[in-house]
């Protein structure tokens, strides 16, 4: 037999995985478009793009998550069935996202060997051979981990060189690699970087996708682009100067057109009144020393990494998590919401960025969800007045072209964008005077994001205020009047949107908090 | 893609139709069955005789349909039944009047309602472990006013009306029970309240961020639910003219969550309708009834009322995993 960890002949000039011609289509969106793409062995190859450029998609289909629509992959030069992630990952393919999927009360060992651990006969544990394969994985790749620790009790770099090892000791051939470093400090990501270059001498191979332009760099040798689920070019890093590949990434050109149209819409500071002052705002755990002004008739957007705490900041504001520390005021009033429905009472709206978990009640009506926030307005006494909210419902769907344009229809039955824009009405519905959203086209086509942002833009003429958390580069440049960077929870910029470049914004926000 | 839709929506609605309506096929199949084998089964006297024996069960299905609507349950109902019928005895035997005495008595649901649903919203904690301790709490107490014995009611016309009066020929406690019924209807349907307890069902993390008070909702549901089984303890109490601590043993919350669930309120929360409730007890009162009328023992009536309901329940499970999707 085999010794377990052995890994098979390494053949320099066979593509660990190389996919050919892969695309997937979800009803009338395209996901991924005809996508070629391959690493060799011992090959750091980093996948870059702007949030629903189909990145993630491809990296399903390589982890077996979904199937694509066409296309093949072969890992090794066996071609692989597609859609069945048992299947990748006993070929070798081998995915470390961005949140932990360990077992955070069980020690290092057994979570290198979770669900497949060597057994002796009678299904009894075989520890000691554990233990003695554990440390050769360990050796041969030059990482030291404590075996015997408790997972929870580890730094966040340990958590995710654990991570690899349960990778590599299912003789991982391919490592993708999903935002690995979102949660480490910078000498944490060197310390990741040393573990990356160890594993390309034992010829693995690494997809590292990653918006940190900076660890791009430092540690990959290859790069993919990708823009609205196209790979849009492949080059070795070396070659790709930074702002042609940010250019590659967003699509400059069309970013330029559309800013260039939205230039002259912008209304940096909007009407001049302040509707909402905050000063100084601190959560303990999540961000400190938060101070801005959102004014009439503007869109502030407020972008940044994963894990820069927006969310929790608007959260804040809203009174569903209230801050600890610092002032907010409303319309020149000092005010702290205890819940949302207090903020609501002031007209302060929220549109959360999980519409399935925070936002919409899925099994029930488009017209029920439409009214949910205003089920003040739509009764006598305890009755509800049904003709009125069939009336409200019925002018909602029409302005916000919600499709089919049935208010009796579970939201479930609804596409993606259309249960946003449900979303989005049952808080228009409302009238807010501050409108804050999280993510708000998450998981949204083009024809409706197109369509929730003109609705944006039609609100914020109304004179509301509107606060957008986005990820989204390319939504920031074309919504924003103007725009707020947060990392590590601290507010590190707030500058009118035309005095800002799409590759400013990214060299602030892969900066690194210190 | 808009043809897709529609073509789903239809199914989906034919699913419903069918779905909605298959336990009232079932009870109409089920009644054709006892009637043929014994006559005596469709009598308008004996139909009426149904309704008056679920009556309890059904007020308390009511309330309890709310309640497993938000993914909760209510397992304290049983000894809540068998308290406020002691405390009705006992306020009766201190001569007061009856509106004092069906105050108290149901003061004494409302308020350990009141405590079940204040102590699962305001520290999130499972309500089947809340109303567990509860079912306890409220037992031993019963147990500790009332003894072991039973506690005879004296002469008090008014009161015995409610379990035994009639009106043109029909039960007042199944008026009341009627009177309940409509109520909650209008209640889940016509209301705010109602949409709010779908919503909560549904989604009570949306339902708080939409700005509503999650919180106080489900504590009125569960003082609902325990007004309920007091009322169902002045019934029977009254039925029986007897008051006693261990009444509403024998798994009567089984019952009440059987007939809930029959009726298509996943335990999970969500989705529940108090009409299909309805046809939930019937199902039940008809099953008794028939077994009663052809002199099945109380023994095998227990174990096929068990089999029927679970079969009932994986039919109507099935039917969710694979219509509703």
């Amino acid at each position: 037999m085999q010794r377990w960890w052995q890994e098979a002949e390494v053949d320099s000039s066979t593509p660990v995985i190389e996919a050919r011609g892969l695309s997937k289509v979800y009803g009338s969106v395209t996901a991924l478009a005809d996508a070629d793409f391959r690493v060799m062995p011992g090959e750091v190859r980093a996948l870059v793009g702007a949030n629903g450029a189909g990145k993630s998609t491809l990296i399903k289909i390589l982890t077996g998550a979904i199937a694509p629509t066409s296309g093949t992959v072969t890992v090794n030069a066996e071609p692989a069935a597609l859609g069945s992630p048992t299947e990748m990952i006993r070929r070798g393919v081998a995915c470390i996202y961005q949140h932990s999927n360990l077992a955070p009360a069980m020690t290092v060992l057994d979570n290198i060997f979770l669900g497949r651990q060597p057994t002796r006969r009678f299904g009894f544990l075989d520890r000691k051979r554990q233990r003695e394969m554990a440390r050769a994985l360990l050796d041969l790749h030059g990482i030291q981990l404590d075996l015997d620790a408790v997972v929870s009790t580890l730094p966040t770099v340990k958590q995710k060189e654990v991570e690899i090892m349960k990778a590599l000791a299912l003789d991982a051939r391919v490592l993708l690699m999903d935002e690995p470093t979102g949660w480490l400090s910078a000498s944490e990501v060197a310390k990741l970087h040393d573990t990356i270059r160890a594993l390309k001498t034992r010829g693995v191979g690494i997809v590292y996708i990653s918006h940190m332009l900076d660890e791009i760099y430092a540690v990959c040798d290859t790069m993919t682009i990708m823009r609205d689920g196209r790979i849009v070019a492949q080059s070795a890093v070396s070659e790709m100067p930074r702002p042609r590949m940010v250019e590659l990434m967003v699509g400059e050109k069309l970013a330029r057109d559309a800013s260039d149209a939205a230039h002259l819409q912008r209304k940096p500071h909007g009407s001049g009144e302040v509707r909402l002052r905050c000063t100084r705002l601190s959560r303990l755990g999540a961000f400190t020393d938060v101070s801005f002004e959102l004014h009439a008739g503007e869109i502030l957007c407020i972008t940044g990494l994963i894990g820069a705490k927006r969310t929790e900041l608007v959260q804040a504001i809203f009174g569903s998590h209230p801050f600890d520390e610092g002032t907010m005021e409303l319309n020149g009033a000092r005010v702290k919401f205890r819940s949302p429905g207090e903020a609501m009472a002031h007209g302060v709206g929220f549109v959360p960025e999980d519409r399935h978990r925070e936002g919409l009640m899925l099994g029930l009506s488009v017209t029920e969800n439409l009214i949910m926030t205003t089920l003040d307005r739509c009764r006598r006494g305890p009755a509800l007045l049904r003709k009125r909210i069939e009336q409200v419902s019925r002018d909602a769907i029409r302005a916000l072209n919600v499709r089919p344009a049935d208010g009796r229809l579970a939201v479930r039955q609804l596409s993606g964008g259309n249960q946003q824009k449900v979303l989005l009405g049952k808080w228009l519905n409302l009238g807010p005077g501050v409108l804050m959203l999280d993510e708000p086209t998450v998981g949204v086509d083009v024809g409706a994001k197109a369509e929730i942002y003109s609705i944006l833009r039609a609100e914020r003429d109304k004179g509301t205020a509107i606060l957008v958390v986005s990820s989204d580069l390319e939504e920031v440049m074309t919504i924003a009047d103007r725009i707020a960077i947060m990392v590590s929870g601290r507010m590190v910029s707030v500058q009118s949107a035309n005095e800002l470049t799409m590759a400013d914004i990214v060299r602030e926000i892969g900066r690194k908090a210190a | 893609m808009n043809a897709n839709h529609v073509a789903t929506v239809g199914g989906e609605r034919v699913a419903r139709l069918v779905s909605s309506n298959a336990l009232l096929v079932v009870i109409v199949a089920i009644g054709l069955v006892f009637s043929l084998v014994q006559p005596a089964f469709l009598t308008a006297e004996n139909l009426v005789g149904i309704v008056r024996q679920v009556s309890m069960i059904g007020i308390m299905a009511l309330a309890m349909t709310f309640v497993i609507m938000t993914g909760g349950v209510d397992l304290s109902i049983g000894p809540v039944l068998a308290l406020s019928g002691l405390v009705a005895v006992f306020a009766l035997d201190a001569d007061h009047p009856l509106p004092v005495v069906l105050a108290a008595a149901l003061g004494v649901g409302l308020l350990i309602g009141l405590v079940n649903g204040v102590v699962i919203a305001a520290f999130d904690l499972p309500p089947i472990l809340v109303t567990l301790s509860m079912l306890s709490i409220v037992r031993g107490t019963a147990l500790l006013l009332g003894g072991p014995e039973m506690h005879s009611i004296r002469g008090q016309p008014g009161y015995s009306f409610i379990g035994t009066g009639s009106i043109l020929g029909i039960p007042f406690s199944v008026y009341l029970f009627g009177a309940i019924a409509a109520l909650m209807l209008v209640v889940q349907r016509q209301t705010t309240f109602g949409l709010l307890v779908a919503a909560l069902g549904d989604n009570e993390r949306a339902a708080f961020l939409s700005g509503h008070n999650t919180r106080l909702t489900k504590a009125v549901l569960y003082a609902l639910s325990g007004v309920c089984a007091a009322l169902a303890g002045i019934i029977q109490s009254s039925q029986v003219h007897t008051g006693a601590a261990t009444y509403g043993e024998f798994g009567i919350e089984l019952d009440v969550i059987a007939a809930v669930v029959l009726g298509g309120t996943s335990l999970m929360g969500g989705n529940g309708s108090v009409a299909r409730t309805l046809l939930g007890v019937l199902f039940l009162g008809v099953m008794n009834n028939g077994m009663n009328i052809l002199d099945v023992p109380i023994d095998i009536q227990l174990i096929a009322k068990g089999v029927i309901i679970a079969l009932a329940l994986a039919l109507s499970e099935f039917r969710q995993g694979h219509g509703g999707r």
